[in-house]
């Protein structure tokens, strides 16, 4: 049913290893079949509604925090420069449940080009029925523990989507780690743990990995609510001219949220963009620089942003004609009957009523 | 395939990559609760039906440069397949022809089926053929469609019909005109044929030189050669057009000739020596005299007019075998001056008008290469409401659609178009009454060499494609090539 990865590895940086853990992807196709077979000739809505992996507000009082300014130079020492993004969306409902999507995906640049690695669509009929069965099979099987055994109350039939999407990336994250030697690994988000979806342990256990291979993992979040003064901290101090980093010294963040990364401003390249870039706390701040550095030399920047983590987000995203193809793959394999509900904002406001998703 | 939109009588359908349908290709749409009714449609254009997200799928996979990005998908589920079925997913613009209602076709387009239970399939062109009921005793085989069966007209759609066969050079024109011509004398028919290339001369002769079984129903007449006339044969009116029309003789002279005329006529000196003996010695203006010698000698030069009234046999000899037993008349004009063209097919035609007036002949088929070259302008007009109340019934063939005149393509009644790429040329073709301008234009642009679309009666307004069928006829009017032994 499922298919050894065939992946061949690049002599440089021996990635990714032929050995690879496939444990994950295993059970995640097991339990996507396994989940769909219960759905098997019922009618399903189909939902335009798509899920943002929303940033959870950050729990960080920056009171007395601290600003250095660090400019930066291109280091041209070749290094290998990989990223991972996953992204989910619901692609419809049937009666009982939700109908998910969600798909991974690894890039790496060798040399002057780029590679991927991308894992799925998996497809999950999520109810209320399965989805802590869903959830734990796939923490046990990677991570050895359950949810059960770290929360309370298990996630939202709402919630399963970007949790699901969290766990596949969390796994690639470490499958990174532990194959990728002396290069720079980007995560998407930021190094902040202790949130429901991002535990310290397993956290940690991924930061530990990428330090025994020297790497240095550089978490870039697009998004961040963190404030200076009442201003995003990514749109103050412009005035420098790029490409500098402004490291933030003595954020707060409030238990049990852990910052495992010390967190920086960073502008990469002209323009008025910036981000916050978490790098592991654990680097030394020498190495912090120059891997930054390095990401100047070895990769390209647009917008302050690194190629290899915008491939990965393109590569990982849902375009409507793949959720269009997972539809009819649904509806044809597993002889689901589409259904066109209502929209009742629609229904109830006509012109005024702007669709579900706007509410 | 599922039927998308409607406007007008265009049906957009949605079709998907494993149903393979191209333009031109007849569908049949069942209600999928009414069995009577079906509709039928006409694919006249094939887009790529236009997903959401289509973009960003092509953008992501040319990320790196232009090159496509290496790498690997681990698709355990095998959605693949599905988003490239998606992306493949094509959109048909079809116009309705027909709905069938009981078993017997309309040309109406009101009835429209279920867009979520209607059963679309391809039609057949032989199905659609023997609905269409376009099959009759004189079947004439046009070619073969791309479904491999036959497309088959019949002869009776030709008879008393203004027909068209245009396409660009070397589409396979001529092509069609010679297969139509034997398949007409076979029936009985006589034609007449305006040969302006000497392509039809060898019409009698297979592709190795010897004789067919139409070699003895071809009749080669060569103005100045083997086809000649005497001024006894003559009308006086007929002399007075080629005069007129085709030598632009002034009206003055021409009264003073028709007086020349009479004055031989009733002496029963009717030949050109006479004529030229009357001229000079008949009085009258001198300027009426040079310009009545002028128009003389160019009736002496072109070697069409004889005093043997012997020699000017052939042409009635050869139409009346043709009325007989079916035959082809073809007047070679190859060699033939523009003026003399003229004069040739001024006598022809006004000779033939007199002999299907008097009934001596049923009715001929016209087939006019590049008409413009040698019709005068108020045949044009005579082609398409006169003469084919007469038994002429006239198939013009041209490579420059703008050289027949706009009624011409309003009243035509067939058209057989081969491909055209120019706007102009289509838009020209387009105008025709008994076809649509987007078929036209969207069809005949992709058709390859030797591929018709034939429109009108001979397909009862169904508008088909064929490829026109080989022939074991000997080739002429090939372009004569400077570099064809190099090679």
């Amino acid at each position: 049913m499922t298919e050894q990865q065939t992946i061949t590895a690049t002599p440089k940086y021996n990635f990714p290893q032929p050995a690879i853990e496939t444990s994950l992807p295993q059970r995640f196709i097991e339990l996507s079949i396994h989940s769909l077979k219960h759905v098997q000739n019922r009618p399903f809505q189909l939902n335009q509604q798509t899920f943002q992996q929303n940033n959870q507000k950050e729990q960080i009082q920056a009171g007395r925090v601290e600003l250095q300014h660090i400019p930066l130079k291109r280091r041209l020492e070749e290094t290998a420069v990989a990223a991972v993004d996953t992204s989910s969306i619901k692609i419809g409902e049937t009666s009982k449940g939700i109908l998910i999507a969600v798909r991974g995906a690894s890039i790496w640049k060798k040399k002057r080009n780029y590679r991927y690695l991308r894992l799925g669509p998996f497809i999950f009929h999520i109810t209320d029925e399965n989805r802590k069965e869903v959830y734990n099979t796939l923490q046990m099987t990677y991570f050895n523990s359950s949810y059960e055994q770290n929360r309370q109350s298990s996630p939202s039939l709402f919630q399963m989507p970007t949790r699901i999407a969290n766990l596949l990336e969390r796994w690639l994250q470490n499958t990174l780690s532990k194959t990728v030697s002396n290069g720079l690994i980007l995560f998407d988000g930021s190094l902040t743990s202790g949130i429901a979806d991002t535990p310290s342990q397993r956290m940690k256990e991924i930061l530990d990995n990428t330090r025994k291979r020297d790497n240095v993992v550089l978490a870039f979040s697009k998004m961040t609510t963190l404030r200076l003064n009442g201003y995003l901290i990514t749109d103050v101090l412009l005035g420098y001219k790029p490409p500098y980093l402004f490291e933030l010294s003595g954020l707060k963040p409030k238990p049990p949220i852990v910052l495992l990364g010390d967190v920086y401003v960073a502008r990469l390249t002209k323009g008025n963009y910036a981000f916050r870039l978490d790098i592991d706390k654990k680097v030394p701040v020498e190495r912090r620089v120059e891997s930054i550095e390095k990401l100047l030399g070895n990769d390209l920047l647009s917008q302050s942003y690194p190629e290899t983590l915008r491939l990965a987000h393109i590569f990982c995203t849902f375009t409507a004609n793949e959720v269009i193809a997972m539809q009819h793959f649904i509806a044809r394999k597993y002889n689901l009957k589409i259904i066109n509900r209502p929209d009742m904002h629609r229904l109830l406001f006509g012109p005024f009523g702007k669709g579900e998703s706007c509410s | 395939m599922k039927i998308y939109k409607k406007e007008g009588n265009i049906l957009q359908i949605l079709s998907f990559p494993n149903e393979t349908i191209e333009k031109g290709d007849y569908l049949l749409i069942e209600d999928g609760d009414d069995a009577t009714k079906a509709l039928i449609v006409q694919v006249i254009d094939v887009q790529f039906a236009n997903i959401p997200g289509i973009l960003e799928e092509l953008l992501r996979s040319l990320p790196d440069g232009g090159e496509v990005m290496e790498g690997e998908d681990f698709d355990p589920l095998e959605i693949a397949p599905h988003i490239m079925y998606i992306q493949d997913a094509r959109l048909l613009t079809c116009k309705i022809r027909a709905t069938i209602e009981n078993e017997s076709l309309s040309p109406s387009s009101s009835w429209l089926p279920s867009r979520s239970r209607s059963i679309i399939k391809k039609l057949p062109l032989p199905t659609l053929l023997k609905l269409a009921k376009t099959d009759g005793k004189l079947p004439i085989i046009l070619g073969g469609t791309k479904d491999a069966s036959l497309l088959t007209i019949d002869a009776s759609s030709l008879d008393g019909r203004l027909n068209i066969i245009t396409g660009k050079k070397e589409t396979g024109k001529s092509h069609l005109s010679k297969l139509l011509i034997p398949s007409l004398v076979r029936y009985g028919a006589t034609v007449v044929v305006f040969d302006l290339n000497g392509e039809y001369i060898s019409l009698g002769m297979t592709a190795d030189g010897r004789r067919n079984a139409y070699h003895h129903k071809v009749h080669v007449l060569t103005p100045s050669q083997n086809f000649k006339v005497a001024l006894k044969q003559l009308n006086l009116h007929v002399l007075l057009n080629i005069l007129i029309h085709a030598l632009h003789l002034p009206g003055t002279s021409a009264r003073e000739f028709r007086r020349i005329w009479r004055s031989l006529k009733e002496t029963g000196n009717l030949t050109m020596h006479e004529l030229g003996e009357a001229i000079r010695n008949w009085r009258c203006n001198q300027h009426v005299r040079d310009a009545l010698f002028s128009r003389y000698y160019a009736l002496v030069n072109s070697g069409v007019f004889t005093d043997n009234v012997a020699e000017g046999m052939l042409l009635e000899e050869s139409l009346f075998r043709a009325k007989k037993e079916g035959g082809a008349i073809i007047i070679n004009l190859r060699n033939t001056s523009s003026i003399d063209r003229q004069i040739v097919v001024e006598y022809l035609l006004g000779r033939l008008v007199e002999l299907l007036t008097s009934w001596k002949l049923k009715a001929i088929f016209l087939f006019a290469e590049e008409a413009h070259l040698y019709l005068r302008e108020t045949y044009w007009d005579d082609i398409v409401t006169r003469m084919r109340h007469f038994g002429i019934f006239t198939t013009f063939i041209t490579n420059q659609p703008d050289t027949i005149r706009q009624n011409i393509y309003r009243q035509a009644d067939n058209i057989f178009l081969f491909n055209f790429t120019n706007e102009h040329d289509l838009e020209v073709v387009s105008r025709a009454a008994r076809v649509d301008a987007e078929t036209v234009k969207s069809v005949a642009r992709d058709l390859p060499p030797h591929y018709c679309l034939a429109l009108g009666k001979v397909v009862r307004d169904f508008p088909m494609v064929a490829k026109v069928k080989a022939l074991d006829v000997k080739t002429m009017g090939e372009t004569r090539l400077f570099f064809k032994d190099m090679n």
